[in-house]
């Protein structure tokens, strides 16, 4: 037990109370990332606390990796150094919530679920489906600037953040833009820190830009047969009046596995479009005759399932990289990223390099995004499937994209690198890393070229 | 002499057609849409990022400002000169680069004027969403520089919501390109931080953002009332209802007169606010909206609802508000425009607090609100010639921003910081967020040769508006 001296466990407790810090092997052991074992967990109740415990930890040069529900704690490169899991759980105030101005601000620990039970009696959400769901933290959810389908409608956090409180390294506590939706006072040092993985400060609280529910919610489910019809329908969508809320293609794998989720909808093995619209009656109804006609015209079959039925295959749609992990110990799960016209053909490329090296795979893209979760369920040794995601990502980066790992075991990330090319921009990253954490303390060797 | 010398390198660079240096040519550039500063020592015309490169190099091996420019229409003194240097306009980099409609983006040289590319992409059905109100001379390159705003982002987003990846010249000379066609890409967001950093922190020679498709169906609403409180009282509702317009816009009555005289929109001479909402989307979507936004409308006392008939009818009824500054320069020698925010539930109580402002200062003050989204523009009407009213106006619109801060708004929603509002900047942040904020300004533009004087306060004039307002007319 090296890293964190008996004097600086002693100095964290007096920060946040001896009950707030947890250094049992047990407690320790659930939060280790790629093999790497944190001395303690501690858990700030304020953000001042937060701030407190991130001097204490530069000024004894201590590794602190932050997390709220540690839904995503294993996305990244290894930590080059790992002493202190900082959990944000307790910051749970609802600072403010302003349903007429549709804007709350609330704390970094606040449940994606708690979230949304607070905004849904005044029929307003935060519209995201992230990995995770209810169970993930908002601050968690910021940080990674993740999402899932339904940012075909409506964007990420990044779209939806107003301002946030976040602790530095230096011990202080910063506020970036404010409470109102429309601000260009200074500099927008939100966007730096909403995907920034933890690595430049530990965000406290959120303040957040709400959306009316829609009146009404159906799924429609078109199967396609094979890609190509895949992609004349997204095209075919896309070019039509329909505004999904939210469009992912399944693969045959997937599909079967979602499918059984929801009632009478017969099984099947074939991708399938799966399409969520919203609005009133009568356009719901309109949305399903342009969905008939344009799912004729390529000889696909559409379905209908209310929102009730299918909102838990939703979330398992979400939860793609989790179920995956959970269901094929050893798979790897990748993100790419890609100009939307590419996904239907970096799909087949995929699928082609993977049957060549008979590995099997499961996928759900958003076409109409052009975002695509791969899992490689059952890469025969470490060897093949860092070869296999070296091969992948050449092919998205090739096509104007780019793919990051988001889990495979320890030793597939030991050979490759999480996040891939990091591009011209990356000195000046560098650079900002070094500016507001110069003692490279915040989940150092994680996120994009190794800061 | 030094000057010579330099200008001839400039020359070298971008040949005589491409540099400005005769004073009555560069008096031209000693203002923008706020007011009137320096005369710069030379203004250049780049046509390449090339160009920009050569530029700043010799620029920074002289260790001249550097002062970018798109159209000049910025309303905050984004472009103007404060401690010498040269103007580089990118108006002459005005190429659309690519047009990419089935992946719903387009890459575009900073000097496209921002309505431009719409019109480039309108008859394939789509359209780029963020529309100031100059948008028929402001170029795309000025909008992200200040990300920009305009009646359509209530529902859309501003522009740092479109814009997906930039080319950027940083001030040592070396390139960056962040982003792209795609979302998400891996690292920092840096085009989020360089939208809206004012020409402070690198140049954008490209800017790659993406174009929506042109809804279906567009209804347009003027709700007319005989009280305020009674327009204001309407958006909050509609917003309780659970419908996002795509556009909700307020006039007052002083405007809407002056508008009227000048447009003939058919804007009522008597009344006292008219609302323009806009719905968009699908026919049906529409429709029923429509019928819900008249509902709440006649649930507040409004005197009529008025349905824009044909495209030609909207077009009208939108000339009018986007010319309403222009109509207001008509009947006042000079008007001054702010820009604050607030949440949009405390509209009612601003505008008492507005017209206590006008009474206590003497001025009469014509507002214009994106009111969805709390985005307050009063125009305070003075005469210039007056000293006495140049300096009132100046506090009276202090109080005003001092008031937004106060209620939880901003400083400016959409017209950006420049050197109007940098000192007011601690009305809304800490010296440590200010920090904070330096130490980025201090990585990228370490030797603060890019537009200086503009965005964080300098800390020698404290807490004050300063600005000469003279040019709004």
């Amino acid at each position: 037990m090296a890293g964190v001296p008996e004097a600086v466990r002693t100095a964290l407790a007096a920060i946040v109370g001896e009950v707030q810090l947890g250094t049992e092997p047990s407690v320790c052991e659930v939060l280790s990332v790629d093999g790497r074992v944190p001395d303690c967990v501690i858990y700030p109740g304020s953000a001042e606390q937060v701030a407190k415990t991130l001097k204490c930890a530069a000024d004894n040069g201590l590794a602190v990796v932050a997390f709220g529900s540690a839904t995503k704690l294993g996305i990244g490169n290894p930590p080059r150094k790992y002493d202190i899991a900082l959990c944000t759980r307790n910051l749970t105030d609802v600072r403010y919530y302003e349903p007429s101005d549709l804007t709350a601000g609330v704390g970094a620990g606040m449940k994606f679920r708690d979230l949304q039970n607070l905004f849904k009696p005044d029929k307003l959400w935060l519209p995201l489906d992230p990995a995770g769901g209810g169970e993930s933290t908002i601050g968690g959810i910021v940080a990674a600037n993740v999402s899932g389908p339904l940012r075909h409608f409506y964007g990420t956090p990044r779209d939806m953040v107003v301002g946030m409180h976040v602790a530095t390294t230096e011990g202080k506590l910063i506020k970036t833009g404010g409470r109102v939706v429309k601000n260009v006072a200074g500099y927008d040092l939100g966007k730096l820190l909403i995907g920034s993985y933890g690595t430049l400060g530990v965000i406290t609280e959120v303040n957040l830009k709400l959306f009316p529910l829609p009146a009404e919610r159906k799924t429609f489910i078109l199967s396609t047969g094979t890609l190509g019809v895949a992609r004349d329908l997204r095209r075919s969508i896309l070019a039509s009046p329909v505004e999904p809320l939210r469009m992912v293609l399944l693969d045959g794998k997937t599909a079967g596995v979602i499918g059984q989720g929801v009632q009478s909808e017969r099984m099947s093995n074939e991708p399938q479009i799966w399409l969520e619209a919203g609005g009133s009656k009568s356009v719901v109804d309109r949305i399903w005759r342009e969905l008939n006609a344009l799912g004729q015209a390529v000889g696909a079959q559409v379905h209908t399932h209310d929102n009730e039925d299918t909102a838990g295959a939703w979330q398992a749609i979400s939860d793609f990289a989790s179920w995956t992990g959970k269901t094929y110990p050893g798979s790897v799960v990748l993100r790419g990223t890609m100009p939307i016209a590419n996904s239907e053909k970096f799909l087949s490329l995929v699928q082609q390099e993977a049957q060549n090296e008979k590995v099997r795979m499961a996928s759900v893209a958003q076409p109409g995004v052009g975002i695509v979760y791969l899992g490689l369920l059952n890469p025969q040794n470490s060897g093949q499937a860092a070869g296999l995601v070296s091969r992948i990502r050449n092919a998205a980066e090739k096509s104007d994209g780019a793919l990051v790992v988001i889990s495979a075991p320890a030793e597939v990330k030991a050979q490759v690198d999480a996040w891939g090319t990091a591009g011209t921009g990356f000195e000046l990253m560098r650079k900002l890393k070094a500016a507001w954490d110069p003692k490279g303390i915040l989940s150092p060797g994680r996120f994009v070229g190794a800061v | 002499m030094k000057m010579n010398t330099f200008t001839r390198e400039l020359i070298a660079i971008l040949g005589p057609e491409g540099v400005l240096s005769r004073p009555e040519d560069l008096m031209l550039y000693e203002y923008d849409g706020l007011s009137t500063l320096e005369t710069p020592e030379a203004v250049v015309f780049p046509t390449s990022t090339e160009h920009v490169i050569q530029i700043v190099r010799l620029a920074s091996a002289r260790r001249v400002p550097i002062i970018p420019r798109g159209a000049g229409t910025g309303l905050s003194g984004g472009a103007v000169v404060t401690s010498g240097g040269i103007v580089v306009s990118l108006a002459r980099m005005k190429k659309i680069v690519e047009i990419d409609l089935e992946n719903q983006r387009a890459r575009v040289q900073p000097g496209v004027v921002n309505t431009d590319l719409t019109l480039a992409v309108a008859d394939a059905g789509y359209y780029y969403a963020p529309d100031p109100s100059s948008q028929k001379a402001c170029t795309i390159g000025g909008n992200v520089a200040e990300n920009s705003g305009g009646p359509h982002t209530l529902a859309y987003g501003v522009t740092t919501n479109h814009v997906l990846g930039l080319e950027a010249v940083l001030p040592d000379g070396e390139v960056i390109r962040t982003g792209g066609k795609c979302w998400d890409l891996p690292g920092y967001d840096l085009t989020g931080l360089m939208v809206g950093s004012e020409g402070t922190l690198g140049i954008v020679t490209e800017i790659t953002v993406r174009l929506m498709r042109t809804p279906e169906a567009v209804e347009t609403l003027l709700a007319v009332y005989d009280r305020v409180i009674d327009a204001t009282k309407t958006v909050a509702a509609i917003t309780a209802q659970g419908i996002t317009p795509a556009a909700l816009e307020m006039m007052d009555g002083f405007t809407l007169r002056a508008v009227e005289q000048a447009t003939h929109a058919g804007y009522p001479m008597d009344s006292a606010a008219v609302l323009l909402i806009e719905v968009e989307g699908m026919r049906e979507a529409v429709k029923e909206q429509a019928e819900q936004i008249e509902a709440v409308c006649a649930k507040n006392q409004v005197r009529s609802v008025r349905h824009a008939k044909t495209s030609d009818e909207r077009a009208l009824l939108w000339k009018g508000r986007k010319n309403a500054f222009g109509a207001l320069g008509r009947i006042s020698p000079n008007y001054y425009v702010q820009d604050g925010v607030i949440p949009r539930t405390k509209l009612p109580e601003m505008l008492e607090f507005i017209e206590e402002v006008a009474r206590k200062y003497d001025f009469q003050i014509g507002n214009i609100f994106h009111a969805g989204d709390g985005n307050l523009h009063p125009l305070l009407m003075y005469d210039a010639r007056d000293l006495d009213q140049s300096r009132r106006v100046v506090k009276a619109a202090q109080e005003i921003m001092a008031r937004c801060a106060e209620l939880g708004g901003s400083i400016t929603g959409e017209h950006g910081v420049g050197v109007e509002k940098n000192e007011l900047m601690p009305l809304v942040f800490s010296q440590d967020d200010l920090e904070f904020q330096r130490q980025i300004k201090n990585v990228m533009n370490p030797t603060g040769s890019f537009n200086p004087g503009k965005v964080l306060p300098s800390g020698k004039m404290c807490g004050e508006l300063r600005v000469q307002v003279s040019a709004g007319g």
